[in-house]
């Protein structure tokens, strides 16, 4: 996971955001001491929330950048990601994919027999990149943990779009295997070494699937209007004058001897 | 520190309390409502949507209910007032994360106009049966305020006042309305901005170095912080201590949990606010709450007219429970009658305050309705023939509850 940290902090400096401007909201616990030498500030939400979360924290100040990061293969907060996308709320998300494949490009996975799995899994994984490109996302990528370059600069494209973007990085799960370096480090390396970038490609057609490899790489990049701007769009359509163009929600602070 | 002249539209107006809730929200300084609509509370967020963009705050129907309640801790961390507004489905939904705003200490404010439950229920008509919910819904210990409007203008009153306490406190304050209530049209009387008097948030104003979020001040209540300040914040739902990291095996637990409780139950006398009248040389007290203690003065002028001694102690403030209040009239008084819409909530904090001392009359209501002043007055009159000891709770037949279980058709008139 350290893995992880280091190359989000290096997609946010190439980015030229201030960091003290992003916030984190993440429904998988951080540690501190991994999180606070980022220098943003961090909220972990309740499970499956972190979108929503960050839903209210961007639209109360349009100036920060919230980062989502998110896991569970998006089941918990399944919806809000799909409403995200059709608002485009501006969020970069960052879906850390931990599905243990039983079977990728007719090779089994490490043994990662869990107490959740103790016969492996057969069940498919969702097409996360697929999923928030129809749900109107304008940017979506699929990297492993080990593309640390790669995922790092699509984190940076991710920070300068106006908008829903979506990021799957192929990880192992933070606490799931927490001190079973063996096996987080051999899924790290299995799925980079069954992995394919095809840059470009249709997201639909980037399915993980048994029988090829992994399809990694950039796969939507386009404009759409964000939230705030269809919402200041319509509302001063409609009310001409008597709408005051939203910037932002933040109250007033308490001054001395109040 | 006063309104914002934008955000009050100062008038006299007849409107119904969901509306009046709305208005009141803006004109505490509300700038952010996110909600899922649902009968009966739709009308509070459909009156903010309408007046928000004219006053430079904004509201956003989330995808449901987890969302909405999420969304407002999220801009109430980004600096914002924030609110959201239910009923009966969509506050069992929001119950996790209402446990994680208290934890985190969050000012935010939720109105439930609740209606007949369980599940589905009744959804156009009153119930009062989220109140033991709105006090233990979410997993684990926590402190909450709960306030109970029974008038359109209480309804914007105390709407501003929830979110007065919401940020003195920092913790959530639920406005425990009623569909009754909500949907009740009366005169509506919203004074000049500069006579509403609003609590502003108590923003940390020092180094980001010595700046620890959860460190309380005198009163147990710490200075709250936003997103985009470079305080490098670390606000977990995990047992967190002062600094918000989680706390480590060799670090002491659960003094942030005592914390959350004290913080509400030391400053009680502060929150809590009741309606007394005629306490002092009664036999009979009725205890009653939102929408019942407007039917409960029928019932107690009707029992005064029989000449019984009544008392009427309205619960404005519901949590924290006021149990020095109970307890003192407990010593003096026969009984106490309490009608609610539900079969025993409230009642059984009474029952624990009486401590024994006297008798304690459920007047029930299954919903969907409000009481029979009738019931009421009978009940009294059940209560003021009682020696002054316990017999436990003794539940009131009502006529309603005669007709349909007993066949009693003659309890029809």
């Amino acid at each position: 996971m350290s893995t992880f940290i280091e190359t989000l902090a290096n997609g946010i400096k190439e980015s030229g955001i201030n960091p003290q401007k992003i916030s984190i909201t993440s429904d998988i616990p951080f540690r501190p001491e991994d999180i606070k030498y980022l220098g943003v500030d961090y909220f972990h939400t309740n499970r499956g929330r972190a979108v929503a979360f960050g839903t209210g924290l961007k639209l109360t100040n349009p100036s920060l950048k919230v980062i989502p990061i998110i896991g569970d293969l998006i089941t918990l907060g399944g919806n809000h990601l799909v409403h995200a996308g059709r608002r485009n709320m501006e969020l970069t998300v960052i879906c850390i994919n931990s599905f243990i494949y039983r079977e990728i490009a007719h090779k089994s996975a490490p043994e990662t027999t869990t107490k959740f799995s103790a016969y492996s899994t057969f069940e498919e994984p969702f097409n996360i990149p697929h999923l928030a490109n129809s749900c109107g996302a304008v940017y979506t990528a699929r990297w492993t943990a080990l593309h640390t370059d790669e995922l790092a600069k699509s984190i940076t494209e991710a920070l300068q779009k106006n908008g829903l973007s979506v990021i799957e990085v192929l990880a192992p799960g933070l606490n799931y295997y927490q001190g079973i370096d063996k096996i987080e480090s051999s899924l790290l390396n299995f799925y980079y070494e069954n992995s394919e970038i095809k840059e470009g490609i249709e997201p639909r057609e980037t399915e993980i699937r048994n029988d090829q490899k992994i399809i990694i790489g950039r796969f939507t990049t386009l404009e759409r209007p964000t939230y705030l701007d269809t919402y200041n769009a319509q509302l001063t359509r409609v009310l001409g004058d008597k709408f005051i163009p939203y910037s932002g929600a933040v109250a007033e602070p308490k001054k001395e001897g109040e | 520190m006063k309104a914002d002249p934008k955000s009050v539209l100062t008038g006299v107006y007849y409107i119904d309390g969901d509306v009046a809730a709305g208005w009141g929200a803006l004109a505490a300084g509300c700038k952010f409502i996110a909600g899922y609509p649902i009968t009966p509370s739709t009308e509070a967020a459909e009156a903010f949507a309408r007046v928000a963009p004219k006053a430079g705050a904004i509201f956003i129907q989330m995808e449901d209910e987890l969302a909405s309640i999420a969304a407002v801790l999220g801009a109430a961390w980004g600096g914002a007032k924030a609110m959201t507004i239910t009923s009966g489905p969509g506050y069992s939904l929001m119950m996790e994360t209402i446990g994680y705003g208290a934890m985190l200490e969050t000012p935010f404010v939720l109105l439930n106009v609740q209606r007949g439950g369980p599940s589905t229920g009744v959804p156009t008509k009153t119930g009062q049966a989220d109140m033991m919910q709105s006090r233990w819904g979410s997993h684990g210990d926590y402190e909450i305020i709960a306030i109970s409007p029974d008038s359109p203008q209480e309804m914007f009153d105390y709407t501003i006042k929830a979110f007065n306490l919401a940020e003195k406190y920092r913790c959530p304050v639920m406005i425990m309305a009623d569909e009754c209530v909500g949907h009740m049209t009366e005169k509506v009387v919203i004074p000049a901005a500069d006579e509403i008097e609003i609590e502003p948030r108590n923003f940390y104003k020092g180094s980001a170095e010595e700046y620890l979020p959860f460190k309380p001040g005198s009163d147990l209540i710490p200075q709250i912080a936003k997103a985009g300040d470079g305080l490098n914040l670390f606000i977990s739902g995990l047992a967190h201590n002062e600094k918000g990291y989680p706390v480590k095996k060799d670090e002491p637990r659960g003094i942030y949990l005592k914390r959350l409780i004290d913080k509400i139950q030391k400053n009680k006398d502060k929150i809590i606010e009741l309606k007394e009248e005629e306490t002092e040389n009664c036999e009979v007290v009725v205890v009653s709450y939102g929408i019942s203690s407007r039917v409960a003065i029928k019932g107690i002028d009707m029992a005064r007219e029989k000449g019984i001694k009544v008392g009427n102690l309205r619960l404005v403030t519901v949590w924290p429970f006021p149990d020095e209040k109970i307890r003192e009239l407990a010593n003096r008084v026969k009984a106490f009658v309490v009608p609610e819409i539900n079969y025993g909530q409230i009642v059984f904090e009474i029952e624990r305050c009486c401590d024994g001392k006297a008798n304690v009359v459920l007047v029930p209501h299954g919903g969907a309705g409000v009481h029979n002043p009738q019931d009421i007055c009978d009940a009294i009159e059940l209560g003021a023939q009682k020696e002054k000891k316990s017999e436990g709770i003794i539940e009131f037949k009502t006529r309603l509850e005669k007709l349909v279980f007993e066949g009693n058709w003659s309890a029809k008139e």
